[in-house]
Protein backbone atom coordinates (compact mmCIF):
# COMPACT_ATOMS: atom_id res chain seq x y z
CA UNK A 1 0.00 0.00 0.00
CA UNK A 2 2.83 2.34 0.86
CA UNK A 3 4.40 1.62 -2.52
CA UNK A 4 1.21 2.62 -4.33
CA UNK A 5 1.05 5.92 -2.52
CA UNK A 6 4.62 6.64 -3.50
CA UNK A 7 3.68 5.91 -7.12
CA UNK A 8 0.85 8.40 -6.96
CA UNK A 9 3.07 11.13 -5.60
CA UNK A 10 5.78 10.61 -8.14
CA UNK A 11 3.58 10.36 -11.21
CA UNK A 12 1.19 13.18 -10.36
CA UNK A 13 3.69 15.91 -11.15
CA UNK A 14 4.30 14.68 -14.70
CA UNK A 15 0.65 14.48 -15.73
CA UNK A 16 0.57 10.75 -16.23
CA UNK A 17 -1.15 9.58 -19.42
CA UNK A 18 -2.04 5.90 -19.72
CA UNK A 19 -2.56 4.92 -23.37
CA UNK A 20 -4.00 1.44 -22.84
CA UNK A 21 -6.93 0.93 -20.48
CA UNK A 22 -9.24 -1.99 -21.24
CA UNK A 23 -12.86 -1.84 -20.26
CA UNK A 24 -15.53 -4.40 -19.57
CA UNK A 25 -19.25 -4.21 -19.19
CA UNK A 26 -22.48 -6.12 -18.93
CA UNK A 27 -23.39 -7.63 -22.31
CA UNK A 28 -26.94 -6.27 -22.14
CA UNK A 29 -25.62 -2.75 -21.56
CA UNK A 30 -23.73 -2.88 -24.82
CA UNK A 31 -26.54 -4.65 -26.64
CA UNK A 32 -29.00 -1.97 -25.52
CA UNK A 33 -27.37 0.16 -28.24
CA UNK A 34 -28.15 -2.47 -30.90
CA UNK A 35 -31.39 -2.18 -32.86
CA UNK A 36 -34.00 -4.66 -31.51
CA UNK A 37 -34.17 -6.36 -34.91
CA UNK A 38 -30.57 -7.49 -34.45
CA UNK A 39 -30.29 -7.78 -30.68
CA UNK A 40 -31.37 -11.40 -30.36
CA UNK A 41 -28.79 -12.50 -32.88
CA UNK A 42 -26.00 -11.10 -30.68
CA UNK A 43 -27.56 -12.59 -27.52
CA UNK A 44 -27.75 -16.04 -29.05
CA UNK A 45 -24.17 -16.21 -30.33
CA UNK A 46 -22.50 -16.31 -26.91
CA UNK A 47 -19.77 -13.80 -26.09
CA UNK A 48 -21.91 -11.10 -27.72
CA UNK A 49 -21.22 -12.59 -31.13
CA UNK A 50 -17.49 -11.95 -31.24
CA UNK A 51 -15.21 -14.78 -32.38
CA UNK A 52 -13.18 -16.44 -29.60
CA UNK A 53 -9.50 -17.21 -29.25
CA UNK A 54 -8.30 -20.72 -30.05
CA UNK A 55 -6.29 -20.67 -26.80
CA UNK A 56 -7.04 -18.82 -23.56
CA UNK A 57 -4.74 -17.60 -20.80
CA UNK A 58 -4.03 -20.64 -18.59
CA UNK A 59 -4.83 -18.87 -15.30
CA UNK A 60 -7.06 -15.99 -16.41
CA UNK A 61 -6.72 -12.85 -18.53
CA UNK A 62 -7.11 -10.46 -15.60
CA UNK A 63 -5.02 -9.19 -12.74
CA UNK A 64 -6.22 -11.46 -9.96
CA UNK A 65 -6.78 -8.60 -7.55
CA UNK A 66 -8.84 -6.82 -10.16
CA UNK A 67 -11.97 -5.64 -8.41
CA UNK A 68 -13.82 -6.21 -11.64
CA UNK A 69 -12.87 -9.86 -11.73
CA UNK A 70 -13.60 -10.33 -8.05
CA UNK A 71 -17.19 -9.54 -8.94
CA UNK A 72 -17.55 -6.62 -6.58
CA UNK A 73 -18.57 -4.20 -9.31
CA UNK A 74 -21.60 -5.90 -10.85
CA UNK A 75 -19.79 -6.90 -14.02
CA UNK A 76 -18.93 -3.35 -15.04
CA UNK A 77 -15.33 -2.33 -14.59
CA UNK A 78 -15.92 1.45 -14.38
CA UNK A 79 -15.59 1.88 -10.63
CA UNK A 80 -12.79 -0.67 -10.38
CA UNK A 81 -10.86 1.24 -13.04
CA UNK A 82 -11.46 4.57 -11.36
CA UNK A 83 -10.27 3.20 -8.05
CA UNK A 84 -7.48 0.78 -9.00
CA UNK A 85 -6.04 2.68 -11.95
CA UNK A 86 -6.87 6.39 -11.87
CA UNK A 87 -6.72 6.86 -8.11
CA UNK A 88 -4.22 4.23 -6.96
CA UNK A 89 -1.74 4.78 -9.80
CA UNK A 90 -2.27 8.53 -10.12
CA UNK A 91 -3.25 8.33 -13.78
CA UNK A 92 -4.41 11.77 -14.95
CA UNK A 93 -5.80 10.67 -18.30
CA UNK A 94 -6.65 7.12 -19.34
CA UNK A 95 -7.26 6.30 -22.99
CA UNK A 96 -9.86 3.54 -23.17
CA UNK A 97 -8.95 0.80 -25.61
CA UNK A 98 -12.09 -1.31 -25.59
CA UNK A 99 -11.95 -5.06 -25.06
CA UNK A 100 -14.81 -6.82 -26.87
CA UNK A 101 -14.93 -3.95 -29.34
CA UNK A 102 -11.37 -4.60 -30.46
CA UNK A 103 -12.50 -7.89 -31.94
CA UNK A 104 -15.19 -6.40 -34.14
CA UNK A 105 -12.88 -6.52 -37.17
CA UNK A 106 -12.60 -10.28 -36.79
CA UNK A 107 -16.29 -11.02 -37.28
CA UNK A 108 -17.28 -12.99 -40.36
CA UNK A 109 -20.40 -10.89 -41.01
CA UNK A 110 -19.46 -7.36 -41.97
CA UNK A 111 -23.08 -6.27 -41.33
CA UNK A 112 -23.00 -7.49 -37.74
CA UNK A 113 -19.54 -5.97 -37.31
CA UNK A 114 -20.82 -2.59 -38.42
CA UNK A 115 -23.71 -2.85 -35.97
CA UNK A 116 -21.53 -3.93 -33.07
CA UNK A 117 -18.92 -1.21 -33.67
CA UNK A 118 -21.63 1.45 -33.53
CA UNK A 119 -23.15 -0.03 -30.38
CA UNK A 120 -19.77 -0.33 -28.69
CA UNK A 121 -18.86 3.27 -29.45
CA UNK A 122 -22.19 4.49 -28.07
CA UNK A 123 -21.70 2.35 -24.95
CA UNK A 124 -18.24 3.87 -24.38
CA UNK A 125 -19.70 7.34 -24.76
CA UNK A 126 -22.54 6.79 -22.28
CA UNK A 127 -21.13 4.35 -19.76
CA UNK A 128 -17.59 5.63 -19.59
CA UNK A 129 -16.91 9.09 -21.01
CA UNK A 130 -20.09 10.61 -19.60
CA UNK A 131 -19.23 9.13 -16.19
CA UNK A 132 -15.56 10.03 -15.78
CA UNK A 133 -13.82 13.11 -17.22
CA UNK A 134 -10.37 11.53 -16.87
CA UNK A 135 -11.17 9.01 -19.60
CA UNK A 136 -10.80 9.42 -23.34
CA UNK A 137 -12.26 7.04 -25.92
CA UNK A 138 -11.12 5.07 -28.96
CA UNK A 139 -13.33 4.62 -32.00
CA UNK A 140 -13.71 0.97 -32.94
CA UNK A 141 -14.69 0.20 -36.52
CA UNK A 142 -15.19 -2.82 -38.81
CA UNK A 143 -11.82 -2.83 -40.56
CA UNK A 144 -12.86 -5.81 -42.70
CA UNK A 145 -15.34 -3.43 -44.40
CA UNK A 146 -13.23 -0.26 -44.78
CA UNK A 147 -15.90 2.00 -46.26
CA UNK A 148 -18.24 1.28 -43.35
CA UNK A 149 -15.31 1.75 -40.98
CA UNK A 150 -14.58 5.17 -42.45
CA UNK A 151 -18.20 6.22 -42.03
CA UNK A 152 -18.16 5.18 -38.37
CA UNK A 153 -14.90 7.06 -37.79
CA UNK A 154 -16.37 10.25 -39.24
CA UNK A 155 -19.56 9.84 -37.20
CA UNK A 156 -17.76 9.34 -33.88
CA UNK A 157 -15.03 11.92 -34.49
CA UNK A 158 -17.65 14.62 -33.92
CA UNK A 159 -17.41 13.80 -30.21
CA UNK A 160 -14.03 15.24 -29.31
CA UNK A 161 -13.64 12.97 -26.29
CA UNK A 162 -12.74 10.23 -28.77
CA UNK A 163 -9.02 10.66 -29.40
CA UNK A 164 -8.11 7.86 -31.84
CA UNK A 165 -9.20 5.13 -34.20
CA UNK A 166 -8.54 1.66 -32.80
CA UNK A 167 -7.70 -1.35 -34.97
CA UNK A 168 -6.74 -4.86 -33.86
CA UNK A 169 -3.52 -6.67 -34.81
CA UNK A 170 -5.31 -9.68 -36.33
CA UNK A 171 -6.38 -8.86 -39.88
CA UNK A 172 -6.93 -10.33 -43.33
CA UNK A 173 -4.03 -8.36 -44.85
CA UNK A 174 -1.53 -6.02 -43.21
CA UNK A 175 -2.94 -2.50 -42.93
CA UNK A 176 -0.75 -0.85 -45.56
CA UNK A 177 -2.81 -2.72 -48.17
CA UNK A 178 -4.75 -0.25 -50.35
CA UNK A 179 -8.07 -1.85 -49.37
CA UNK A 180 -7.73 -0.11 -45.97
CA UNK A 181 -7.11 3.36 -47.42
CA UNK A 182 -10.61 4.65 -46.53
CA UNK A 183 -9.83 4.07 -42.84
CA UNK A 184 -6.56 6.01 -42.89
CA UNK A 185 -8.09 8.70 -45.06
CA UNK A 186 -10.96 9.23 -42.60
CA UNK A 187 -8.61 9.24 -39.60
CA UNK A 188 -6.34 11.78 -41.28
CA UNK A 189 -9.23 14.00 -42.26
CA UNK A 190 -10.51 13.96 -38.68
CA UNK A 191 -7.02 14.54 -37.26
CA UNK A 192 -7.12 11.27 -35.34
CA UNK A 193 -4.18 8.92 -34.82
CA UNK A 194 -4.71 5.27 -35.75
CA UNK A 195 -3.85 2.87 -32.93
CA UNK A 196 -3.20 -0.76 -33.77
CA UNK A 197 -3.46 -2.98 -30.70
CA UNK A 198 -2.05 -6.51 -30.80
CA UNK A 199 -4.53 -9.35 -30.43
CA UNK A 200 -6.92 -11.36 -32.53
CA UNK A 201 -4.26 -13.11 -34.57
CA UNK A 202 -5.73 -16.43 -35.77
CA UNK A 203 -9.17 -15.34 -34.55
CA UNK A 204 -12.23 -15.07 -36.81
CA UNK A 205 -11.29 -13.81 -40.27
CA UNK A 206 -7.73 -12.93 -39.22
CA UNK A 207 -4.68 -14.75 -40.54
CA UNK A 208 -2.71 -16.95 -38.14
CA UNK A 209 0.48 -15.45 -36.71
CA UNK A 210 3.65 -15.80 -38.77
CA UNK A 211 4.00 -18.16 -41.71
CA UNK A 212 4.68 -21.32 -39.74
CA UNK A 213 1.12 -22.33 -39.01
CA UNK A 214 -0.96 -22.38 -35.87
CA UNK A 215 0.90 -22.39 -32.53
CA UNK A 216 -0.22 -24.69 -29.72
CA UNK A 217 -0.17 -22.46 -26.66
CA UNK A 218 -1.20 -19.08 -25.34
CA UNK A 219 2.44 -18.42 -24.46
CA UNK A 220 3.46 -18.88 -28.11
CA UNK A 221 0.72 -16.57 -29.28
CA UNK A 222 1.55 -13.97 -26.64
CA UNK A 223 5.24 -14.07 -27.57
CA UNK A 224 5.02 -14.19 -31.36
CA UNK A 225 1.49 -13.55 -32.53
CA UNK A 226 1.07 -10.29 -30.69
CA UNK A 227 4.46 -8.92 -31.70
CA UNK A 228 4.33 -10.40 -35.21
CA UNK A 229 1.13 -8.71 -36.29
CA UNK A 230 2.43 -5.35 -35.06
CA UNK A 231 5.68 -5.84 -37.00
CA UNK A 232 3.71 -6.81 -40.10
CA UNK A 233 1.48 -3.73 -39.92
CA UNK A 234 4.44 -1.44 -39.35
CA UNK A 235 6.43 -2.81 -42.29
CA UNK A 236 3.32 -2.79 -44.50
CA UNK A 237 2.40 0.82 -43.70
CA UNK A 238 5.97 1.94 -44.35
CA UNK A 239 6.34 0.01 -47.61
CA UNK A 240 3.02 1.18 -48.98
CA UNK A 241 4.01 4.78 -48.34
CA UNK A 242 1.11 5.45 -45.93
CA UNK A 243 2.94 8.47 -44.55
CA UNK A 244 3.58 9.87 -48.03
CA UNK A 245 -0.11 9.56 -48.84
CA UNK A 246 -1.15 11.05 -45.50
CA UNK A 247 1.58 13.42 -44.33
CA UNK A 248 -0.22 14.22 -41.07
CA UNK A 249 -1.03 10.60 -40.19
CA UNK A 250 0.17 9.30 -36.81
CA UNK A 251 0.12 5.64 -35.85
CA UNK A 252 0.34 4.18 -32.35
CA UNK A 253 1.44 0.54 -32.18
CA UNK A 254 0.22 -1.09 -29.02
CA UNK A 255 1.25 -4.03 -26.89
CA UNK A 256 3.53 -5.68 -29.41
CA UNK A 257 6.75 -5.04 -27.49
CA UNK A 258 9.59 -2.77 -28.63
CA UNK A 259 12.88 -4.63 -28.19
CA UNK A 260 12.55 -5.98 -31.74
CA UNK A 261 12.13 -2.54 -33.25
CA UNK A 262 15.81 -1.72 -33.96
CA UNK A 263 16.29 -5.13 -35.58
CA UNK A 264 13.25 -4.81 -37.85
CA UNK A 265 14.06 -1.24 -38.88
CA UNK A 266 17.71 -2.00 -39.57
CA UNK A 267 16.63 -5.00 -41.61
CA UNK A 268 14.03 -2.99 -43.51
CA UNK A 269 16.45 -0.12 -44.22
CA UNK A 270 19.05 -2.59 -45.48
CA UNK A 271 16.51 -4.24 -47.76
CA UNK A 272 15.24 -0.88 -48.96
CA UNK A 273 18.66 0.04 -50.33
CA UNK A 274 18.60 -2.98 -52.63
CA UNK A 275 14.87 -3.43 -53.24
CA UNK A 276 13.72 0.18 -53.39
CA UNK A 277 12.63 -0.06 -57.02
CA UNK A 278 9.69 -2.19 -55.84
CA UNK A 279 8.45 0.66 -53.65
CA UNK A 280 10.07 3.66 -55.38
CA UNK A 281 7.77 6.15 -53.64
CA UNK A 282 9.92 5.76 -50.53
CA UNK A 283 12.54 8.42 -51.13
CA UNK A 284 14.00 8.10 -47.64
CA UNK A 285 15.03 5.18 -45.51
CA UNK A 286 11.82 3.65 -44.11
CA UNK A 287 13.04 4.11 -40.53
CA UNK A 288 12.98 7.89 -40.93
CA UNK A 289 9.19 7.89 -41.25
CA UNK A 290 8.96 6.00 -37.95
CA UNK A 291 10.53 8.85 -36.02
CA UNK A 292 8.00 11.31 -37.45
CA UNK A 293 4.82 9.27 -37.61
CA UNK A 294 4.86 6.22 -35.35
CA UNK A 295 4.76 5.72 -31.60
CA UNK A 296 4.77 2.58 -29.49
CA UNK A 297 3.21 1.80 -26.13
CA UNK A 298 5.58 0.57 -23.46
CA UNK A 299 3.65 -2.33 -21.99
CA UNK A 300 4.76 -5.09 -21.90
CA UNK A 301 8.29 -3.65 -21.98
CA UNK A 302 10.53 -6.66 -22.34
CA UNK A 303 12.42 -7.73 -19.22
CA UNK A 304 16.08 -7.77 -20.12
CA UNK A 305 17.74 -9.85 -17.38
CA UNK A 306 19.82 -6.88 -16.28
CA UNK A 307 20.44 -5.42 -19.75
CA UNK A 308 18.09 -2.44 -19.58
CA UNK A 309 20.94 -0.08 -20.44
CA UNK A 310 21.53 -2.02 -23.65
CA UNK A 311 17.82 -2.02 -24.49
CA UNK A 312 17.52 1.73 -24.03
CA UNK A 313 20.65 2.38 -26.09
CA UNK A 314 19.26 0.30 -28.95
CA UNK A 315 15.91 2.04 -28.76
CA UNK A 316 17.66 5.40 -28.77
CA UNK A 317 19.18 4.46 -32.12
CA UNK A 318 15.69 4.32 -33.65
CA UNK A 319 14.19 7.41 -32.05
CA UNK A 320 13.50 6.72 -28.37
CA UNK A 321 12.48 8.28 -26.08
CA UNK A 322 10.33 10.27 -28.54
CA UNK A 323 8.60 7.14 -29.90
CA UNK A 324 7.46 5.63 -26.57
CA UNK A 325 4.19 6.25 -24.72
CA UNK A 326 3.39 4.77 -21.33
CA UNK A 327 0.61 2.19 -21.15
CA UNK A 328 -0.55 0.10 -18.21
CA UNK A 329 -2.86 -2.38 -19.99
CA UNK A 330 -5.03 -2.41 -16.85
CA UNK A 331 -6.69 -4.73 -15.82
CA UNK A 332 -4.87 -7.49 -17.68
CA UNK A 333 -2.57 -10.04 -16.07
CA UNK A 334 0.60 -8.49 -17.51
CA UNK A 335 -0.23 -4.85 -16.78
CA UNK A 336 2.55 -2.44 -15.80
CA UNK A 337 2.48 -0.26 -12.71
CA UNK A 338 3.62 3.27 -13.67
CA UNK A 339 5.93 3.35 -10.63
CA UNK A 340 7.65 0.23 -11.95
CA UNK A 341 8.04 1.85 -15.36
CA UNK A 342 9.44 5.04 -13.82
CA UNK A 343 12.06 3.01 -11.98
CA UNK A 344 13.17 1.31 -15.18
CA UNK A 345 13.24 4.31 -17.52
CA UNK A 346 16.34 6.51 -17.76
CA UNK A 347 15.65 9.69 -15.80
CA UNK A 348 15.87 11.90 -18.89
CA UNK A 349 13.13 9.84 -20.58
CA UNK A 350 10.53 9.87 -17.83
CA UNK A 351 8.52 13.00 -18.57
CA UNK A 352 8.65 12.31 -22.32
CA UNK A 353 7.43 8.72 -22.05
CA UNK A 354 4.91 9.15 -19.23
CA UNK A 355 3.37 12.37 -20.57
CA UNK A 356 4.63 14.50 -23.46
CA UNK A 357 4.69 11.97 -26.29
CA UNK A 358 1.06 11.00 -25.70
CA UNK A 359 0.07 14.63 -25.15
CA UNK A 360 1.58 15.55 -28.53
CA UNK A 361 0.04 12.50 -30.22
CA UNK A 362 -3.50 13.24 -29.07
CA UNK A 363 -3.30 17.02 -29.09
CA UNK A 364 -6.16 19.22 -27.96
CA UNK A 365 -8.66 16.35 -27.58
CA UNK A 366 -6.57 15.04 -24.72
CA UNK A 367 -6.00 18.37 -23.01
CA UNK A 368 -9.72 18.75 -22.49
CA UNK A 369 -9.67 15.80 -20.15
CA UNK A 370 -7.73 17.63 -17.52
CA UNK A 371 -9.92 20.78 -17.69
CA UNK B 1 40.84 17.17 -61.80
CA UNK B 2 44.46 16.71 -62.62
CA UNK B 3 45.66 13.52 -64.27
CA UNK B 4 46.58 11.92 -67.50
CA UNK B 5 44.39 10.47 -70.19
CA UNK B 6 44.71 6.67 -70.25
CA UNK B 7 43.75 4.36 -73.12
CA UNK B 8 41.42 1.67 -71.65
CA UNK B 9 40.32 -0.08 -74.85
CA UNK B 10 38.58 0.29 -78.17
CA UNK B 11 35.09 1.72 -78.70
CA UNK B 12 34.24 -1.40 -80.73
CA UNK B 13 35.08 -3.63 -77.77
CA UNK B 14 32.98 -1.47 -75.44
CA UNK B 15 30.00 -1.50 -77.81
CA UNK B 16 30.28 -5.27 -78.18
CA UNK B 17 30.60 -6.09 -74.43
CA UNK B 18 28.67 -3.16 -72.98
CA UNK B 19 31.72 -2.18 -70.94
CA UNK B 20 35.51 -2.15 -70.80
CA UNK B 21 37.46 -2.56 -67.59
CA UNK B 22 41.12 -1.64 -67.29
CA UNK B 23 43.72 -0.84 -64.69
CA UNK B 24 44.37 2.89 -64.51
CA UNK B 25 47.07 4.15 -62.16
CA UNK B 26 46.81 0.98 -60.05
CA UNK B 27 42.99 1.09 -59.83
CA UNK B 28 40.40 -0.78 -61.82
CA UNK B 29 38.15 1.55 -63.76
CA UNK B 30 35.19 0.58 -65.89
CA UNK B 31 33.72 2.50 -68.81
CA UNK B 32 30.06 1.78 -69.54
CA UNK B 33 27.50 2.94 -72.03
CA UNK B 34 24.78 5.05 -70.44
CA UNK B 35 21.77 4.35 -72.68
CA UNK B 36 19.73 7.14 -71.12
CA UNK B 37 22.16 9.92 -71.89
CA UNK B 38 23.62 8.06 -74.89
CA UNK B 39 27.08 8.68 -73.54
CA UNK B 40 29.97 6.92 -71.84
CA UNK B 41 30.59 6.97 -68.08
CA UNK B 42 33.76 5.96 -66.23
CA UNK B 43 33.46 4.59 -62.69
CA UNK B 44 35.88 2.93 -60.31
CA UNK B 45 35.24 -0.81 -60.38
CA UNK B 46 34.85 -1.23 -56.65
CA UNK B 47 31.62 -0.74 -54.72
CA UNK B 48 32.23 1.28 -51.55
CA UNK B 49 29.72 -0.93 -49.71
CA UNK B 50 31.44 -4.34 -49.71
CA UNK B 51 33.98 -4.06 -52.50
CA UNK B 52 31.93 -5.79 -55.21
CA UNK B 53 32.78 -5.35 -58.92
CA UNK B 54 30.51 -2.36 -59.43
CA UNK B 55 31.08 -2.06 -63.18
CA UNK B 56 29.63 -5.54 -63.76
CA UNK B 57 26.31 -3.88 -62.90
CA UNK B 58 23.73 -2.31 -65.18
CA UNK B 59 23.27 1.36 -66.05
CA UNK B 60 19.61 2.26 -66.31
CA UNK B 61 17.05 4.86 -65.39
CA UNK B 62 16.21 5.04 -61.72
CA UNK B 63 12.59 4.19 -60.94
CA UNK B 64 10.50 6.53 -58.85
CA UNK B 65 6.80 6.99 -58.12
CA UNK B 66 4.01 8.02 -55.84
CA UNK B 67 2.38 5.34 -53.65
CA UNK B 68 1.02 2.73 -56.05
CA UNK B 69 2.54 4.16 -59.27
CA UNK B 70 5.83 3.57 -61.09
CA UNK B 71 7.70 6.01 -63.29
CA UNK B 72 11.17 6.53 -64.75
CA UNK B 73 13.31 9.33 -63.47
CA UNK B 74 15.39 10.15 -66.59
CA UNK B 75 18.42 9.96 -64.31
CA UNK B 76 20.97 7.21 -64.88
CA UNK B 77 22.21 5.03 -62.09
CA UNK B 78 24.68 2.15 -61.99
CA UNK B 79 23.29 -0.75 -59.95
CA UNK B 80 25.87 -2.82 -58.09
CA UNK B 81 25.66 -6.49 -59.09
CA UNK B 82 26.05 -7.65 -55.50
CA UNK B 83 23.43 -5.87 -53.34
CA UNK B 84 21.69 -3.67 -55.87
CA UNK B 85 22.65 -0.29 -54.40
CA UNK B 86 22.40 2.42 -57.04
CA UNK B 87 25.04 5.07 -57.79
CA UNK B 88 24.52 8.29 -59.70
CA UNK B 89 26.81 7.98 -62.74
CA UNK B 90 27.62 11.69 -62.80
CA UNK B 91 28.44 12.37 -59.16
CA UNK B 92 29.24 8.83 -57.99
CA UNK B 93 26.99 9.37 -54.96
CA UNK B 94 25.02 6.36 -53.74
CA UNK B 95 21.35 7.29 -54.12
CA UNK B 96 20.41 4.76 -51.44
CA UNK B 97 22.97 5.91 -48.88
CA UNK B 98 24.40 9.34 -49.71
CA UNK B 99 27.21 8.82 -47.22
CA UNK B 100 28.77 6.54 -49.84
CA UNK B 101 30.37 7.66 -53.05
CA UNK B 102 32.34 5.93 -55.78
CA UNK B 103 35.02 7.72 -57.83
CA UNK B 104 33.93 8.80 -61.34
CA UNK B 105 36.26 10.01 -64.10
CA UNK B 106 36.14 12.11 -67.27
CA UNK B 107 35.93 9.91 -70.37
CA UNK B 108 36.25 10.62 -74.11
CA UNK B 109 36.65 8.79 -77.41
CA UNK B 110 39.54 9.65 -79.67
CA UNK B 111 40.12 7.89 -82.96
CA UNK B 112 38.13 4.83 -81.91
CA UNK B 113 39.98 4.55 -78.60
CA UNK B 114 38.31 5.04 -75.18
CA UNK B 115 40.30 7.41 -72.94
CA UNK B 116 39.86 7.94 -69.18
CA UNK B 117 41.41 10.82 -67.25
CA UNK B 118 42.73 9.72 -63.87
Amino acid sequence: MERKQAATRRTADVGLIDCDVHIYGVDEEILSHVDPAERDWFRLQGGVGLPGYPFGHPTGWFRHDSEYELGTRDGNSLEATQHQLLDAFGVDVGVLTASYGLAVSLMTSTYRAETFARAHNEWVREQWLDQEPRFRGSIVCPAQEPRAAAAEIRRMAEDDRFVQVLLIGGSERPYGDPRYLPIFEAASECGLPVAIHSGGEAVGVAAPPGGAGMPSFYIEWHTLGAAGSIMAHLVSLLCHGAFDRFPTLKVLLMEGGVAWLPGILWRLDTNWRALRSEIPWLERKPSEAVREHVKFTTQPLEHTDGHDKLLFEMLEAVGAPDILCFASDYPHWDSDDPAFMLRRLPEAWRETVMHSNAAALYGPRLALATA
Amino acid sequence: MSGEWHDVGSLGELERDGRVIASVGGREVGVLLDPVGDRLVAVRNRCPHQGGPLCAGVVSERIRGRPGTYDLERQSVLRCPWHGWEFDVESGICRDDPRMRVAVYPVKVDNGRVLVKA
